[in-house]
């Protein structure tokens, strides 16, 4: 009987260690909410409504007020939520649908979380959310929500493991900022020297998500909803003279192809292998012709180049149309180097295009009027330098409009802008143009890139963001080459020479559907000097952090000495994290010891040992103090007396009522107790001497 | 061959740590290894830093080296709580056998607070002690007991897995000082109801030749230890002998008053007679083989009393002996049997 009651004693004792603590839950479920805030727009709102009800009904069980579902609710629950998840999913596999199953998966633990193996198993999902996010998020101020929501968990790791101790928050924070402060300088050696290998197998990072930005393919009005993006798009570092605002055409991509109202490329997407680009090419000092761009991921493989620009870091490639191209879509921020260089271009002085009929193509039907335009243009100018000049002409005598609430123009849309309507976007002016050039048989084609860039924080660099998305024209004039022809230029001139805020502002639409951007309030120097400030900081974090990888590390290496290669990274890898763990240790041992000769209790009984060890007395294991002092004063009886108080007093210190421990006084006493005690020991043998035992000796 | 190496490291433990009722924590005697969250965070960080490798993600890289480097700080964290704390065991507990007995444990930490210490001998686990620098504080372990006697704990597991549970730091207590364990009371057969039976006492004395014993038929609830078989195997009768002892001076109980019942049994009788007299507050003596205590009453007599049924015919453990009494590894692990209890089937 009793047994078993014993037995049931213990399980409850072992049960209620292992609930888990309503402290610990709230810092987990903190740590969740903020894990969950980089995720916000790419996370299906259902999704995100079940976690917080699934997190709240977990809150509200622990502090009682409501019960956790039984075995068959929480079925039906995990079901219900499963069905939802793989029909929205629809087997679809992207790094948005890894990452909601994450977050559903750990949505769905809340409701059996109740022991502390359920915490951990909590614990190791959020830590991998971290990660991922780090996937999407890169900028500092996502990075800092991140880790914060990895420290938040630490904290609670630490509650889970001492629920009870008062004051144990506070102690906790201090304990792990000391962990962090500590281990720095190692994390930091690490970051530096850890060998940054290439991808040890593919994994394209696959995004569902349509990113903003230019397409491959361009319908009017496209670009105009891009107008409404304050998105960046890259950012540029000249290493000499920033080019004026009127030459900053980013070519990106030439659509060459009309199909119906659409422009598209004309060749067909190239095939693409899966893997990644290297995403720190350009390293070292920027020669004064050379610029750096740091571009935002954009899921293809476009780069963009100012005009007359050579590649220097190796990877971008030049292609056929003078653009440049990574060899795999850019699915995180990618920083690549170009040179500009003079004027004489191969391609652009040759005789005639490759193939000239790519850039006269036209629909069948459509747009009769551009047509007779077209035809006129080339009756009455034989000259195609001529006829481009009029055409711009046109452009800018006549009543055309730039703007961004163009008319709808369903059908014959070219002939509806340039006659009825004269009112359009660049993307508009561009397409007829080409239209009309290609209707009096001058090759040419849509270009389709940036124009512009506003500078940085302290004119350090150029940001070029969405709303700078352009598109403009290039003819081919025989003996000059591909010519740069815009039309938006002719007509609204102040979005060529300072940008589409002042093209704009009359009409009042700049950014108008964007409350939340900083560059809506231009004329708010606070908010643009801080929302700049924000950007600088994001700059080089991306630029020495985040971009922090093969190349930059190489060139870091080359200028340390001795040729550190990634074999040599490895042994300084191995190296940090050996000396890491051995200073650890030698610290620890230091404490150790120093703790260990400074309690004076504890050097007083060592002191003690010794001293009875000399005396021939060695200690025993497990002998008590009183013990000793018997066999000591048996061995020295002169030393009797002060032996036994001395045992009496560390009796008092180990087994007193009242903690004596650390009173100056006694340890005082007890100091002087031993060195009497010493001195008895000492003079012992002279004593022996005297006792009438020996008499026989003396005389 | 695995009980063979576990063998061979509890020896080497044991000669790592003397048994000593005091007992400083340090190097030389603390162990640590990862606990299984440990193992997965491992783990875990290894995936991290191949999807950081995979995806050329250098904030992957630091979060993986920042929970690294973190994870090896809170090893030494949970080596370093444990570190210096002073474990004295200030008083081993008495009770009956199958209880729980009380082991009272100062702790001492001199420098920093040892927090989350848990303590646990056999499957009694103590959790979630918190020493803080400086302080002493008393705990109470409770230890199990199987038999009377003396009860030393092989082993008492001093463990904490502060801070993030990661890392299992432990070790060891192995006290000298044993504490008492009662025999467990067992009601003695009724002496009161055989006096009413004197006058069939008397004719059955000159049966058996026995003087002191007093025969009865046989009753529901007699112990069948107590049937004389040797008679039922002659006469088909079911007779129960009682010993006069029992109906002898009510100030004495007498360990021979029950001539031929095992030990252990005439023990737990005795226990329970001291328990019943003492409730009482009647003065009694006892009386046992080679140890006489005479009477007297109050509680510090009783306590005598039961201290010397407990320890009857043991010697004290010692250090270095063979596996000492109370200890489960004598009687073969996790076999749920109380030892006194088998006695007396």
């Amino acid at each position: 009987m009793k047994y078993f009651r014993n037995r049931s004693a213990k399980r409850e004792v072992s049960e209620t260690a292992e609930l888990v603590s309503g402290k610990a839950l709230i810092w987990l479920i903190a740590s969740f909410a903020l894990l969950l805030v980089p995720q916000w727009d790419r996370l299906p709102v259902w999704l995100l409504a079940s976690c917080a009800v699934l997190a709240g009904w977990r809150w509200l069980a622990q502090s009682g007020r409501v019960r956790l579902p039984g075995k068959w609710l929480r079925s039906g629950i995990m079901l219900a939520l499963v069905a939802v998840y793989i029909a929205t999913v629809q087997g679809r596999f992207t790094v948005e649908t890894a990452a909601s199953f994450f977050v559903l998966a750990v949505g769905l633990k809340w409701l059996e979380t109740r022991s502390v193996r359920d915490f951990y198993v909590l614990f190791f999902i959020l830590v991998y959310l971290a990660t991922v996010n780090f996937l999407f998020r890169q900028e500092i101020h996502w990075s800092v929500i991140n880790l914060a929501g990895v420290v938040l968990l630490l904290v609670g790791l630490q509650v889970v493991n001492a629920p009870e101790i008062p004051g144990a928050l506070k102690s906790g924070w201090r304990r792990l900022g000391m962990m962090l402060l500590k281990t720095l300088p190692i994390v930091v050696l690490l970051f530096v020297f850890f060998p940054r290998m290439a991808p040890l197998w593919s994994v394209p990072l696959v995004s569902g998500e349509a990113r903003t930005g230019i397409s491959d393919s361009m319908t009017p009005g496209d670009i105009s909803s891009l107008a409404q993006s304050s998105e960046r798009a890259f950012r540029v570092t000249f290493g000499g003279e920033t080019p004026a605002y009127r030459d900053r055409y980013w070519r990106g991509l030439i659509l060459d192809r009309l199909d119906g109202e659409t422009w598209q490329q004309g060749f067909g997407r190239q095939f693409r292998r899966p893997g990644r680009v290297s995403v720190d090419g350009g390293v070292g000092e920027l020669e004064s012709n050379q610029y750096d761009v740091l571009m935002e991921p954009t899921d293809q493989t476009w780069a963009f180049a100012l005009e007359n620009s050579r590649a220097v870091s190796d990877n971008v490639k030049p292609n056929d149309e003078d653009l440049f191209r990574f060899d795999r879509p850019a699915d995180s921020p990618v920083r690549y180097r170009m040179a500009l260089s003079g004027q004489d271009l191969p391609g652009v002085s040759g005789a005639e295009p490759d193939n000239v009929e790519r850039y006269l193509q036209l629909p069948r039907t459509g747009n009769p009027r551009a047509r007779a335009l077209g035809q006129d243009l080339a009756d009455e100018y034989n000259n195609p330098e001529a006829i481009v000049r009029h055409l711009l002409d046109r452009f800018r005598e006549q009543e055309y409009f730039y703007t961004l609430r163009p008319p709808a123009m369903p059908e014959d849309g070219i002939d509806a802008l340039l006659f009825d309507e004269k009112r359009g976007f660049c993307a508009h002016y561009a397409g007829a143009a080409t239209f009309v050039l290609r209707a009096a048989g001058i090759p040419a084609r849509v270009v389709v890139g940036y124009q512009g860039g506003d500078s940085g924080a302290d004119d350090e660099y150029l940001i070029v963001r969405q709303y700078d998305a352009h598109a403009w024209v290039e003819a081919w004039v025989p003996g000059q080459g591909w010519v740069r022809m815009d039309p938006t230029a002719a007509i609204a001139p102040q979005r060529i020479e300072s940008g589409l805020r002042d093209a704009v502002a009359e009409e009042g639409s700049f950014l108008e559907n964007d409350w939340t951007s900083p560059q809506r309030y231009g004329d708010m120097a606070m908010l643009q000097w801080a929302s700049l400030q924000l950007d600088r900081m994001n700059y080089h974090w991306q630029r020495w952090v985040v971009g922090y990888q093969g190349q930059s590390q190489m060139d870091l290496m080359s200028r340390l000495p001795g040729g550190i290669g990634l074999r040599e990274l490895g042994y300084i890898t191995a190296g940090i994290v050996g000396a890491g763990l051995l200073l650890a240790g030698l610290i620890t041992a230091w404490h150790y010891r120093r703790n260990e000769s400074r309690d004076p209790f504890s050097r007083l009984v060592g002191r003690w040992h010794r001293l009875c060890d000399r005396a021939g007395v060695p200690v025993r294991h497990g002998e008590t103090p009183s013990q000793l002092a018997f066999r000591l004063a048996r061995a020295k009886p002169a030393a009797a007396g002060t032996a036994t108080a001395f045992a009496r007093m560390i009796n008092k210190h180990y087994y007193g009522r009242e903690p004596g421990i650390g009173a100056r006084s006694e340890l005082a006493r007890m100091k002087r107790l031993l060195a009497t005690m010493k001195r008895q020991a000492e003079r012992q043998p002279q004593a022996d001497r005297q006792p009438p035992g020996h008499p026989e000796g003396n005389h | 061959m695995f009980k063979a190496i576990r063998n061979r490291w509890q020896r080497w433990v044991n000669h790592r740590i003397p048994r000593s009722d005091q007992r400083t924590f340090g190097q030389r005697n603390i162990f640590i290894l990862p606990t299984g969250a440990g193992v997965v965070f491992g783990a875990l960080l290894l995936i991290m830093l191949i999807t950081g490798i995979n995806y050329q993600n250098s904030l992957i890289y630091l979060l993986t080296f920042l929970l690294g480097a973190v994870a090896v700080a809170a090893m030494h964290q949970t080596h370093r709580n444990l570190s210096g704390l002073e474990l004295t065991l200030i008083q081993a507990g008495e009770g009956f056998a199958g209880d729980l007995i009380p082991f009272r444990l100062r702790a001492v930490s001199p420098r920093h607070d040892t927090l989350a210490l848990s303590l646990a001998c056999d499957d009694v686990v103590l959790n979630q002690q918190h020493i803080h620098a400086g302080q002493q504080s008393d705990l109470s372990l409770s230890v199990p007991s199987y038999r009377r006697g003396y009860l030393q704990p092989d082993r008492i597991l001093v463990e904490t897995r502060f801070p993030f549970g990661l890392f299992r730091a432990w070790s060891w207590l192995r006290p000298v000082t044993s504490g008492i364990v009662y025999p467990n009371p067992l009601p003695a057969p009724d002496a009161a109801s055989t006096v009413q039976d004197g006058e069939q006492a008397s004719k059955s004395r000159s049966i058996d030749g026995n003087d002191h014993a007093d025969l009865r038929p046989w009753r529901e609830g007699d112990m069948s230890q107590r049937v004389q078989w040797k008679r039922f195997a002659r006469t088909g009768e079911m007779v129960i002998a009682d010993w006069e002892g029992e109906q002898g001076s009510p100030h004495w109980l007498d360990y021979d008053a029950f001539a031929g019942v095992d030990r252990e049994l005439r023990l737990g009788y005795l226990a329970q007679q001291v328990l019943e007299r003492s409730r009482n507050n009647s003065r009694f003596g006892l009386n046992l083989p080679g140890h006489v205590i005479e009477p007297d009453a109050g509680p510090a007599h009783a306590s005598r009393c039961l201290k010397a049924l407990a320890v009857f015919g043991l010697e004290q453990p010692r250090e270095g002996g063979p596996l000492p009494h109370g200890t489960r590894a004598g009687e073969g692990v996790g076999r749920p049997v109380a030892s006194g209890r088998e006695a007396a089937l």
